[in-house]
């Protein structure tokens, strides 16, 4: 949908890393980009220029649902939470990215 | 569908949320001392906004609010590209409306396609009967009649006015569907008493005062009750803008009446045809007379389109028409080259603005549109301010009276052609004037390197384009106002104000005699002078622009015994022809009734053409299968046999007692003192009663002439006004293109002059330069005008030729001079140019 702007990731993976990080329940922007970083060892750095393009879209797709909360530190922000749709799709997209990812070690093992 | 609905229901509330979402990550972020870096904020807005909105609309809509506050900083530009697109626009669409009112304009009926109107037996008009015969026939829905040009005295009190009334049948508003302003038409069971009056009559006479509806009318000394008003826009059943005052039942038993048929519901046109042939065979039964109704049936569509097939008067003014829209699209053409041009300096001046955004991450397709929308947003404004000015300019034309005897007005409205056209116009417009300019700035900021050269390439071409489409419309503007001073010459060679034209088909069965006819002529004229007001009458074969007859033959003199092959227009006609015709003699005599011996009458260019030196009058020679001498007993001024536009040609007449052939068609006219169409019931009568059996034909001779010149007279004045108005648009063009051509040379210039190149030596510079681009335009511009201007000849007078060398030179000359005084001030500017400035300027 994105006319222009290339994400940090492959447009696909960025997605299936933000369904995993909801998938523990649900978080914030800031709090889903800390997520992957984390869980990635500090590899991954996940900007806003693309996370939240990113989030809006899913958004729309309905593969997440957002809603208004409190943070930890009593801030107003705003939750993104994984739907059915949405379990539905991250199940999809990890055997794609695993059959990718295992045929791109193939290729690289050879 | 949910995207749709999540789309329509969120979107308010997005630009919101977002903004406290990216402070709420941006506070968290410093909070943590995070590495996470801050992007654009704008940028992510943007990218994640394009997801929930409607793209394409949103962006259009925010290109055209864009575009309008960009223009809105350059109120000249703006103003120059509106009064170039707005004129051009406006006369294009004024043209148009006329164009379409005139030739396609549909009578006020309904469904006037299924109206014909039928002409038995080479009738223009039938006797009431046959009219009640074939509404009677049950063959159509329903028959009415009119005697459209008939004249009332009209008593109003103190005065008794003559006022051009229409007489019809009793069906005549419920047959036709003719709609009625206030009050209503008449039916069946009225009185024949009663009267229903147009717009402008009732506006003009009785001040628009409601209250006329119920009151009395002295019309032809009887008293007759208003009971309704037609409304404004009312068309008549003949059109061109006829527009008679007054409406009655026909009173007199036998008022000839065209003839106007309904076809019932799902009946073709040939099945309709067909029946009438059946119904006229029955009618030749029913009334047996000597001439048959069968002989020939016609039946003409009355309006739109098919009438333009049907009716062969029209295909020259469809011709005119042509033209004049080429003309005005070549208006149009320079209009938006102006636009063009002027967008294009405006782009280049924005060049750094536009690789500004390049460079901040607008995409080339967004800033293409955005572009375009400014000229959309030009041509769109353009455009409505063309239509206003259409529909003042439609109106004023329309409201200019023309100077003819008959009651016409040409009711002009923006119809949905019209405004079909203005959008259509105002697209290509765009197409025209924003494509250019915006696929050059983006192409620009791309290949920086190139800009200059290409963009020097694509301005000259534009000057050159300019230049060349100005000269083709100034060529043909000049034409037409040359052929505007020589109006009044404008003259088909005859009266057409106060002259008649009767046209008679006699029963051929008795008058297979030559001499019959002859007598039958006699008396028909001696009885149409007796009628009051008549001042001449004569007999003719041919009445011009309704017919001819042209002959090559040998003539062989005998005085030398020189043979010349001639070729001329061919007529016969009785003494009184060029009186009647108000043609005068220029030597010699008129025929008298009957000649001794063979006579004959040639115009001027005869005598020039084929005579030499010989002494016209008394000159004779031997001419086709005759084996005495013709003399030649007087000549006359010539007269247009076809066309208003052709030259002289040479003419012969013969006296109408001595030719061979005998045709039972003739023809008279004859000269009125008074208006002409109030003695048409006279005539009419005269020679109804001589020979009843008779097809008849009577009515002005302007009505039926008149069209082959009308064009000439409204072109004139039109074309006129279109050349001065191409030359005022062409002018400006040039002044902005070749200004600007040199503002874009600046720096050029402030080198040179820091160089040591002096004022005279840049002026001069600028001025060739310009010259070059003159005089290419200009040798392009003749070539396409030779060939485009060759069609009006049609409608030039004659002497007139459309590569007259007289107006090219005046083109020539204008062009030179407005492109002089276009380069002479930005050539000023150049030398005064402010060095410093100049090398710094970019």
């Amino acid at each position: 949908m994105a006319k222009s702007g290339e994400p940090a990731l492959l447009q696909g993976t960025l997605d299936l890393l933000i369904l995993h990080a909801l998938q523990r329940g649900p978080l914030h922007g800031f709090a889903v980009a800390q997520t992957i970083h984390l869980l990635s060892d500090d590899v991954l750095t996940v900007e806003e220029g693309s996370l939240y393009p990113a989030l809006y879209r899913l958004e729309l797709d309905g593969a997440i649902s957002a809603r208004w909360g409190v943070s930890e530190n009593n801030r107003k922000a705003k939750y993104y939470e994984i739907t059915r749709r949405g379990r539905k799709l991250i199940a999809r997209q990890q055997e794609t990215w695993s059959r990718l990812s295992s045929a791109v070690d193939r290729v690289l093992a050879r | 569908m949910r995207r749709l609905f999540l789309k329509l229901v969120r979107r308010r509330r997005l630009n919101r949320d977002l903004e406290s979402e990216l402070a709420f990550h941006r506070e968290m972020a410093a909070a943590q001392g995070n590495s996470i870096p801050l992007g654009n904020t704008a940028a992510i807005k943007e990218q994640a906004f394009d997801l929930w909105r409607f793209n394409w609309v949103e962006n259009l809509w925010r290109d055209i609010a864009y575009a309008a506050r960009a223009l809105g900083r350059s109120p000249g530009l703006v103003l120059s590209a509106l009064l170039s697109l707005g004129l051009g626009i406006g006369v294009n669409t004024a043209m148009f409306s006329i164009a379409v009112e005139f030739l396609l304009s549909e009578p006020s009926v309904t469904d006037a396609r299924s109206v014909t109107y039928v002409r038995l037996g080479g009738n223009s008009h039938a006797d009431p009967k046959v009219v009640e015969f074939l509404r009677q026939s049950n063959v159509f829905q329903d028959v009415a009649g009119e005697n459209e040009e008939t004249y009332l005295n009209w008593n109003d009190g103190r005065e008794t006015h003559p006022v051009f009334a229409v007489e019809a049948t009793k069906n005549y508003f419920t047959a036709l569907g003719i709609p009625v302003a206030r009050g209503r038409g008449w039916m069946a069971g009225d009185p024949s008493e009663v009267a229903v009056l147009s717009h402008q009559f009732w506006r003009k006479q009785f001040h628009g005062d409601p209250s006329i509806l119920g009151r009395a009318m002295q019309l032809d000394g009887r008293a007759y009750t208003v009971i309704g008003i037609l409304p404004e826009a009312h068309r008549t059943l003949i059109g061109y803008g006829f527009s008679p005052d007054v409406y009655v039942p026909r009173y007199l038993d036998d008022t000839p009446l065209a003839i106007y048929a309904r076809r019932k519901p799902g009946m073709s046109v040939g099945e309709a045809r067909a029946a009438l042939r059946t119904l006229a065979g029955r009618l030749d039964g029913a009334f047996p007379q000597p001439y048959k109704y069968r002989a020939s049936v016609k039946m003409t569509a009355i309006g739109g389109l098919a009438r333009l097939g049907d009716v062969e008067e029209m295909m020259t003014a469809g011709l005119f028409f042509a033209v004049l829209l080429t003309v005005v699209g070549l208006v149009l053409l320079i209009a938006c080259i102006n636009v063009a041009g002027l967008l294009l300096a405006r782009s280049s001046a924005r060049r750094r603005e536009i690789a500004i955004r390049l460079s901040l991450g607008a995409s080339r397709g967004r800033l293409f549109q955005q572009l375009l929308a400014e000229g959309l947003v030009l041509s769109l404004a353009g455009t409505a301010l063309g239509f206003a000015l259409a529909l003042g300019v439609a109106r004023f034309l329309a409201s200019v009276p023309l100077p003819i005897p008959m009651p016409f007005r040409l009711h002009i409205e923006p119809d949905w052609r019209v405004v079909a056209y203005a959008a259509i116009l105002a697209i290509l417009t765009t197409i025209a004037s924003g494509l250019t300019p915006a696929w050059q700035s983006v192409k620009d900021s791309l290949t920086r390197d190139l800009h200059r050269a290409r963009k020097l390439r694509l301005r000259r071409g534009l000057v050159v384009a300019q230049i060349a489409v100005s000269f083709v419309v100034l060529a043909a503007g000049a034409l037409f106002l040359e052929n505007l001073l020589h109006s009044a010459a404008i003259s088909p060679g005859f009266d057409v104000r106060r002259t008649l034209r009767a046209e008679v088909h006699l029963p051929p069965a008795r008058y297979a005699d030559k001499r019959r006819i002859e007598l039958y002529v006699e008396q028909a004229l001696r009885q149409l002078e007796a009628i009051p007001g008549i001042e001449a009458a004569a007999a003719a074969r041919i009445v011009p622009f309704t017919d001819n007859t042209q002959f090559n033959s040998g003539l062989t003199f005998t005085d030398n015994g020189e043979e010349r092959e001639a070729a001329f227009h061919w007529n016969a006609v009785s003494p009184g022809f060029f009186r009647a015709m108000d043609i005068p003699i220029l030597a010699g005599r008129a025929f008298h009734w009957y000649e001794a011996t063979p006579a004959v009458m040639v115009n001027s260019a005869f005598v020039k053409r084929y005579l030499g030196a010989r002494d016209p009058v008394g000159c004779r020679f031997l001419w086709g299968a005759g084996k005495a001498p013709y003399q030649i007993v007087g000549v006359v001024r010539g007269t247009k046999n076809l066309t208003i536009g052709e030259g002289d040609i040479p003419q012969l007449y013969q006296p109408f007692t001595q030719i061979e052939e005998d045709r039972p068609r003739l023809q008279f006219v004859l000269r009125s003192a008074t208006p002409p169409a109030a003695q048409l019931a006279a005539v009419r009568q005269v020679l109804r009663r001589l020979e009843p059996a008779a097809g008849l034909e009577v009515a002005t001779l302007f009505s039926s002439v008149g069209l082959a010149f009308l064009p000439s007279r409204i072109g004139a004045v039109l074309m006129g006004g279109i050349g001065l108005l191409g030359l005022l648009l062409a002018a400006i063009g040039l002044y902005g293109v070749l200004a600007y051509s040199v503002t874009g040379r600046t720096q050029e210039i402030g080198i040179r002059i820091a160089v040591g190149a002096t004022g005279r030596e840049i002026s001069r510079m600028i001025l060739l330069e310009a010259g070059r681009l003159l005089a290419v335009g200009s040798a392009l511009g003749f070539a396409i005008a030779l060939i485009v201007t060759r069609p009006l000849s049609l409608f030039l007078v004659p002497g007139l030729s459309p590569s007259d060398p007289l107006s090219f030179a005046a083109v020539i000359v204008v062009l030179a001079g407005a492109g002089l005084l276009a380069s002479l001030g930005p050539a000023r500017r150049a030398i005064a140019v402010d060095l410093m400035r100049c090398l710094r300027y970019e």
